[in-house]
């Protein structure tokens, strides 16, 4: 993406987040079943992305 | 006399005071108090009592600080000692990787492609703390000291490596996560039930130790980095002091022999003004051989010392010294000889030059009389071969100017993409 630095973090930032509310979703329509099981790994998944685009794009900034 | 001026073009807006930023150094963690407590005009205690207290209430605090760590960036032009601590993208890229594996680590787990708790956790925790200690002392970060010294003043954009004392500190964090992870494993796997009582006492007197000496360490810490601060700041003094006594006092000391010589004087002021203003700009000379910026500067130094007067170079990005560019210089090169020798005495002479990913233009303005290209003698070349056709041969184009009450412009312009 030839993009600003920050847009792609924002992309990244908004579509984990959006991942993670649709699981959510489906979890409270009692589609899925999401256990803790699997929720800690899905929040921790989303945080990683996001803090590992922001660093690299804050080193390439540098 | 030349006055070189090169404009980055990634050249950083100058910070919003009005917006809250962190402030490393004032901060114990990150800054955030500090920061906040700076742009509030408030004591910093009062924001981290009131972070405290936001964190007993089911962590609320913690949590809010992490965010503010993440998202309020940390005030620019920041000290020597900030600049010698490692880069913020780094550390976020190293935890957001961490994350991701533990992120598989769980789901793994959870989808029962598992080993044991008692084995998987203790080797991933040793792994960490291995690689922490690796790299303290093998890895990047164990650099010697002189040249991350080095590396600090000049602010270079690669991975800085750590302080002494914070080296030390993640290598303690290192060794920390490596024992814990033995002792786990040894007690998950019941190897520990003998000695258990033993271990413990153990781990609660180091606890309390750590607890105790830990604002000795900080405060250790805060200070070796001062002293790093000023020890290079020292360094910085002395180098200026001797680039000072072997260029500028030198000079000045042979100005005053040739006092007779107004002509000599000004060309000795004019060579140590732009060795001067090179040096605090940080460009090397030899860059001269390799890019259009320096190159145009050095060709216009050349026609000023051979014929005098006073010619100011003004460029706006930079590009090698290709093909192209090579024919743009010469033909400004032309274009700056013609000002000196017809125009020189009329007033300093303009060079403007902007490069773009798409273009070279370079204008020359002097203040002279004026003429016409067309009313050129057919055996005079300068212009018509050296600086038109020239440009014509390589697919540029050069438009002459003379305004009405004098004064001629020569604008080079080629598309650097084109064939």
């Amino acid at each position: 993406m030839s993009g600003r630095p920050g847009d792609t973090v924002s992309l990244v930032a908004g579509l984990a987040i959006v991942g993670l509310g649709v699981l959510l979703v489906l979890d409270a329509l009692e589609a899925i079943d999401l256990s803790l099981g699997y929720l800690a790994p899905a929040v921790t998944a989303t945080a990683g992305a996001i803090l590992l685009v922001h660093g690299l794009s804050r080193s390439r900034e540098r | 006399m030349i006055a070189a001026m090169a404009v980055p073009a990634d050249a950083a807006p100058a910070e919003d005071v009005r917006r809250v930023r962190r402030d490393p150094d004032a901060g114990m963690i990150a800054g955030v108090c500090a920061g906040i407590a700076g742009r509030a005009g408030i004591d910093p205690i009062i924001i981290r009592l009131a972070f405290v207290a936001a964190a007993l209430f089911s962590g609320a605090g913690l949590i809010a600080y992490a965010l503010a760590w993440i998202f309020i960036p940390a005030r620019q032009g920041g000290t020597v000692a900030a600049r010698l601590r490692p880069a913020r993208g780094n550390i976020e890229a190293v935890i957001g990787i961490g994350l991701l594996v533990l992120s598989a680590a769980l789901l793994l787990r959870a989808v029962g492609w598992w080993v044991s708790d008692a084995v998987v956790w203790p080797a991933i925790a040793a792994a960490i703390g291995g690689a922490l200690i690796w790299r303290q002392f093998v890895g990047p970060g164990g650099a010697a000291p002189a040249e991350a010294t080095a590396r600090a003043v000049q602010a270079e954009p690669r991975v800085e490596p750590l302080p002494g004392a914070r080296r030390l500190s993640v290598a303690g964090v290192g060794v920390t996560l490596v024992l814990g992870a033995a002792l786990v494993f040894l007690w998950a796997n019941g190897a520990l039930d003998a000695a258990g009582d033993a271990v413990l006492a153990t781990v609660v007197v180091v606890v309390a130790l750590g607890l105790i000496l830990a604002p000795v360490w900080w405060r250790l810490g805060r200070n070796l980095a001062a002293e790093r601060a000023e020890r290079i700041r020292s360094q910085e003094r002395a180098e200026l002091g001797a680039h000072l006594h072997d260029s500028v006092l030198q000079t000045l000391a042979l100005m005053q022999r040739r006092a007779d010589d107004p002509r000599e004087v000004a060309a000795l002021a004019r060579r140590q003004e732009r060795e001067l203003r090179a040096w605090l700009l940080d460009r090397p000379a030899a860059r001269a051989d390799k890019s259009l910026a320096g190159a145009l500067e050095a060709a216009a130094a050349k026609v000023e010392e051979s014929h005098g007067g006073g010619i100011e170079v003004v460029t706006v990005g930079d590009c090698a010294l290709d093909d192209r560019a090579e024919a743009v210089l010469a033909a400004a090169r032309e274009a700056i000889l013609n000002a000196a020798k017809f125009a020189g005495d009329a007033g300093p002479i303009d060079v403007f030059a902007e490069v773009t990913p798409r273009r070279i233009e370079v204008f020359v303005r002097d203040r002279g009389p004026g003429f016409d290209p067309s009313s050129l003698p057919h055996d005079r070349h300068g212009v018509r071969e050296s600086i038109v056709g020239r440009m014509e041969r390589h697919g540029g184009r050069t438009e002459i100017r003379t305004g009405a009450d004098g004064g001629t412009e020569v604008e080079l312009s080629l598309e650097r993409g084109a064939s």
